[in-house]
């Protein structure tokens, strides 16, 4: 897989649908991400990265339950396939990578 | 799918949302949408909630939300071509299993196209008048209307200079063609001696510019430029050379030395043209001939030219109206009191848009056509084709209980309604268009006929002109929707379940409808018999009426050149020597006549009020015996020299406040021909003694109430004499006419016989009423027919379905009688309600129709109880036929099954 396949706002939700298992669906998905990033995040926003992460086929989803809050519609609940994990794998590997090979005085420099 | 929520901040949103959004996403959106507005409301509170809700709806906006899933499956499309077959199977083995119906509905469809079909090619002829010019659009007759003190005058025809001028100073005007015509000559070819009597017609060069005449051989644009140059229609051209080749030959009119040179050979005109002139001669012609160029130079007030504009393309005739009226006011003054306006009628009206115009048009096309009775024939064509779709509609919701089975299982089977919708839809159009297919046979069978006597030449074929298929497609596939869409939506609608447990259609609505429509065609039926009634009594009195005189057996032989009538005596007492003829009078004009008869101004002498307006016919003193016209009071015409005296009809009489002739002396110092006054020819006043006078008669049509009528001499200064008129016994009339002929040549060898019967002259008048009379009744009987038809067709559908009903009565001792009028009542009913509908419409139609003659029948009550009765006995045949054959059934076979 190529690094280029996944976008940064790809990665991260991407990781969210990973760490809200299994409730993942666009609502939580934002929410958590505003909690996390600070940053306003829209649901439209949100469902398009989770569009995108299913037709490349990181992420399958399946309807859930119906909530009253929703006005008795169903939720779209996503889970990470076992190539989305990879994918998370190598990003982070080549992450890991990168950072351990940063030498200490420039970290301090930043700090 | 659409979810409400009552909670949503922006219901209106959401309904956009909805309808942006790929169903398939629908839920999903719409429900992380509001999940996070209401925990935004608990955690931000409700207006920042809303504020976010707002951007979070638009980032729902793009192109991969609101693109549509494509349909893994494929979905039996309505209108699929398997479907299609399916209908058309369908509907075919339906129609074929039910034949009597399927002919009724045939029939009736048939009839009513056909009708509709005639009409429809005769009115579409008539709107389609003189369009076939080029420039139709910009084209543009000047019309004249002129009040008087005494007069209120609208003349299609105006002057020389208007003509000339108009065209240099108003830039609107592109050019102008005139045209004129001065009375009939003999057109002969020099080398064969043949010849043609006909009018004679003067244009200016521009007229065969301007027109697009078709010619056949010839350069039309230089036609009539030339001096001594003619232009000839075909028809001419045959009867003179029996060849069209003949550009450059030489032609004559006797009244002129001159040899005149054919320039173009022009088709015959086409039925749908206003024009009917025979030969066009070049106005230049008379560029030598100094009084006409005399009374040219300086004439803005004559009526001697019909006029035609052409103008620029973006020009408003209203306003070129406007400046035609300054143009003339400036250069001529009008008496006081006259006032003069000009108007520009556009050539495509000239046919339904001139019965206001009295005279003028004279040289300008035979009939005239009327919109009013174009708007009447193409409300009875669309009735009549409405009453066909009615018939079809009643019998198909009728005969719906029949077919519940069929629909209910259809529905059970997962049909859409569309499905059922289309596919009863798809019946009608196919009745519609089998019953047009064999209309299109009928109207080719039926077009020499009513051609013949409409005297045009409608045809329906491949040549037609487009608009015709294209009017006739919208109309029949409209007819097919029309009829077809009521049974289609109502049948479509019922439940399967109810269909299939009670087979049966509980709907009082539809036959209350059904009902409705029944009242709608018989009142119809009716109104179209009471109309037709008046019109043929109307016609029957015109034509039976008292004239005050008697016009049978009158030979009217027309005097046809100069030498004749120098001669006239010799030739009188030459005619009256033969012995079928009974008497025989000179005069200027015929009572009846068609063309203008001359007005005059007349008062008492010594009175100095305004002049009275009169008619004047020159006559002899054999006048009163030959027409058989009463003297009331006074005495006749004493001889030759009696040519100061004149008579006076009883009305000319009342308004000149004399009631004895008693040689009172009046004076006549004017004349018109048709619009202006001028002196008479000797240039003085023509001084009179009314020596007697008549009683009235009607020297025009009925439409006209009787006009003051002078009677002067024969030899009078006001109007030359033009007609020899013979009371002949009637016996052998061509040995008649040969000895007339005979007298004439003998005074003039080229004098040619033109002769008529005064009464098939007058006929003349009333031939468009009788024309308008025959297609009514044929489209009354037609009416009345379709409307039997579906009359018919639900009468059997009752029997049919009340058979055991019936078959109980029988049993029960109920006898034939009974079981008829029980049968029948109802629809009766119906009729005698369209009855009472119709005779209040059919009074106010018929009355505001014969308000249009000055004499005319009263309608009287026995004509609605003669239609309304008819309509009834005719209804009552229909439906008794099939009442009584149910009322005879055996009751065994219809109680036998089940």
């Amino acid at each position: 897989m190529r690094r280029s396949d996944l976008g940064e706002f790809e990665e991260v939700v991407l990781l969210t649908v990973a760490v809200l298992a299994p409730n993942a669906y666009s609502v939580s998905i934002a929410e958590e991400l505003e909690i996390e990033t600070g940053q306003t995040v829209s649901t439209g926003a949100v469902h398009a990265a989770l569009q995108r992460l299913e037709q490349k086929g990181y992420v399958t989803s399946q309807l859930g339950e119906a909530t009253s809050e929703r006005g008795g519609r169903r939720k779209r609940i996503f889970t990470v396939t076992a190539l989305g994990g990879r994918i998370l794998n190598d990003v982070r590997q080549v992450r890991n990578r990168l950072w351990d090979r940063i030498v200490p005085q420039v970290t301090l420099k930043w700090n | 799918m659409k979810f409400p929520n009552p909670l949503s901040p922006f219901p209106w949103l959401d309904d956009l949302l909805n309808r942006l959004l790929a169903p398939h996403l629908r839920e999903e959106i719409m429900g992380d949408l509001h999940e996070r507005y209401q925990r935004r409301t608990q955690r931000l509170g409700e207006s920042n909630a809303r504020q976010r809700y707002w951007r979070d709806a638009l980032a729902y906006v793009r192109w991969s939300n609101i693109k549509r899933q494509s349909n893994p499956y494929p979905t039996t499309y309505t209108y699929s071509p398997t479907m299609i077959r399916n209908y058309f199977k369908i509907a075919f083995r339906t129609l074929t299993r039910h034949k009597l119906y399927t002919a009724l509905n045939v029939a009736g469809l048939t009839f009513g196209i056909t009708c509709f079909l005639i009409i429809g090619l005769y009115l579409f002829d008539e709107l389609t008048f003189d369009q076939q010019h080029r420039n139709a659009s910009r084209i543009y007759r000047v019309i004249e209307h002129k009040k008087t003190k005494t007069d209120d005058l609208t003349i299609a025809a105006v002057s020389y200079k208007l003509a000339e001028e108009s065209k240099k100073s108003i830039p609107e005007i592109e050019t102008t063609a005139r045209m004129t015509s001065f009375g009939r000559d003999n057109l002969s070819n020099p080398e064969t001696k043949d010849k043609f009597h006909l009018t004679i017609n003067l244009a200016d060069e521009n007229f065969m510019k301007i027109f697009d005449f078709e010619t056949i051989a010839g350069e039309k644009q230089t036609a009539l430029k030339e001096p001594n140059s003619i232009v000839i229609t075909e028809k001419i051209a045959q009867k003179l050379f029996n060849n069209t080749e003949v550009v450059g030959k030489i032609l004559r009119f006797d009244f002129t030395e001159k040899p005149l040179k054919i320039t173009a050979v022009i088709k015959n005109h086409p039925s749908n043209s206003s024009f009917d002139f025979e030969s066009l001669l070049s106005e230049s012609t008379f560029n030598d001939d100094a009084e006409f160029q005399q009374s040219n130079a300086s004439d803005w007030s004559s009526h001697n030219y019909t006029v035609y504009a052409l103008l620029k393309k973006s020009a408003q005739s209203q306003l070129v109206g406007t400046k035609i009226n300054a143009l003339v006011q400036a250069n001529y003054k009008f008496e006081t009191g006259t006032t003069v306006g000009y108007l520009l009628q556009p050539l495509t009206d000239m046919r339904l848009h001139s019965d206001h115009i009295a005279t003028g048009s004279t040289n300008v096309g035979s009939g005239k056509g009327s919109i009013l009775y174009i708007k009447i024939f193409g409300i009875v064509a669309l009735f009549v084709l409405l009453i066909a779709c009615i018939n079809y509609m009643n019998l198909t919701t009728a005969r719906a209980t029949n077919r519940s089975k069929e629909i209910g299982v259809r529905k059970a089977n997962g049909a859409f309604r569309s499905h059922l919708i289309n596919q009863f839809l798809f019946e009608s159009l196919l009745v519609t268009l089998l019953s047009f297919v064999l209309s299109i046979g009928f109207v080719n069978l039926l077009l020499p006929s009513f051609n013949a006597f409409t005297e045009k030449q409608l045809s329906l074929g491949f040549h037609s002109d487009y608009r015709i298929w294209l009017y006739t497609t919208i109309a029949v596939v409209l007819t097919g929707l029309i009829s077809g869409s009521y049974p289609a939506f109502l049948l479509s609608r019922f439940s399967p379940l109810a269909l299939l447990k009670t087979l049966k259609l509980q709907n009082q609505g539809d036959l209350s409808l059904r009902k409705g429509l029944v009242v709608f065609q018989f009142t119809i039926s009716v109104v179209m018999i009471i109309g037709t009634i008046v019109l043929f009594r109307q016609i029957q009195y015109v034509s039976n009426k008292d004239l005050g005189f008697s016009k049978e057996l009158l030979l009217v032989v027309d005097i046809n050149s100069g030498d004749v009538r120098k001669n006239a005596q010799t030739i009188k007492n030459e005619i009256s020597k033969i012995a079928t003829v009974k008497n025989i009078s000179v005069t200027t004009r015929v009572p009846g006549e068609w063309k203008n008869i001359p007005t005059i101004k007349i008062r008492p002498e010594g009175n100095t009020d305004e002049h009275s307006i009169s008619y004047l016919l020159g006559v002899d003193e054999h006048f009163t015996n030959t027409f058989e016209v009463k003297l009331v009071n006074g005495r006749n015409f004493a001889g030759t020299d009696d040519s100061t005296s004149i008579l006076l009809n009883e009305t000319a009489a009342s308004m000149l406040k004399i009631k004895e002739a008693a040689g009172q002396l009046v004076e006549i110092p004017e004349r018109s021909m048709g619009g202006s006054y001028s002196p008479l020819r000797n240039g003085q006043t023509f001084r009179a003694r009314v020596v007697g006078i008549v009683k009235d008669f009607h020297f025009q049509s009925l439409r006209e109430k009787i006009a003051p009528m002078v009677l002067a001499y024969q030899n009078n200064p006001v109007h030359s004499i033009d007609y020899f008129t013979s009371r002949i016994t009637g016996n052998d009339v061509p040995n008649t006419l040969a000895k007339i002929n005979e007298a004439l040549i003998k005074i003039d060898p080229a004098h040619l016989l033109e002769y008529h019967f005064l009464d098939e002259q007058l006929a003349r008048f009333y031939a468009d009423d009788h024309r308008r009379e025959t297609m009514l009744i044929w489209a009354a009987l037609a009416t009345i027919f379709i409307a039997c038809l579906g009359l018919f067709g639900l009468a059997t559908y009752t029997a049919e379905q009340r058979v055991k009903e019936i078959g109980v009565r029988k049993v029960l001792g109920a006898s034939v009688f009974s079981l008829t009028t029980l049968l029948s009542k109802d629809f009766l009913k119906l009729v005698l309600i369209a009855n009472g509908i119709a005779f209040p419409l059919a009074w106010w139609a018929t009355q505001q129709w014969l308000e249009e003659f000055a004499y005319h029948i009263n309608v009287e009550w026995w004509v609605f109880v003669v239609a309304g009765a008819s309509a009834m006995f005719i209804a009552l045949l229909t439906i008794s036929y099939q009442a009584i054959k149910a009322a005879l059934m055996n009751p065994v076979k219809s109680l036998k099954t089940e």
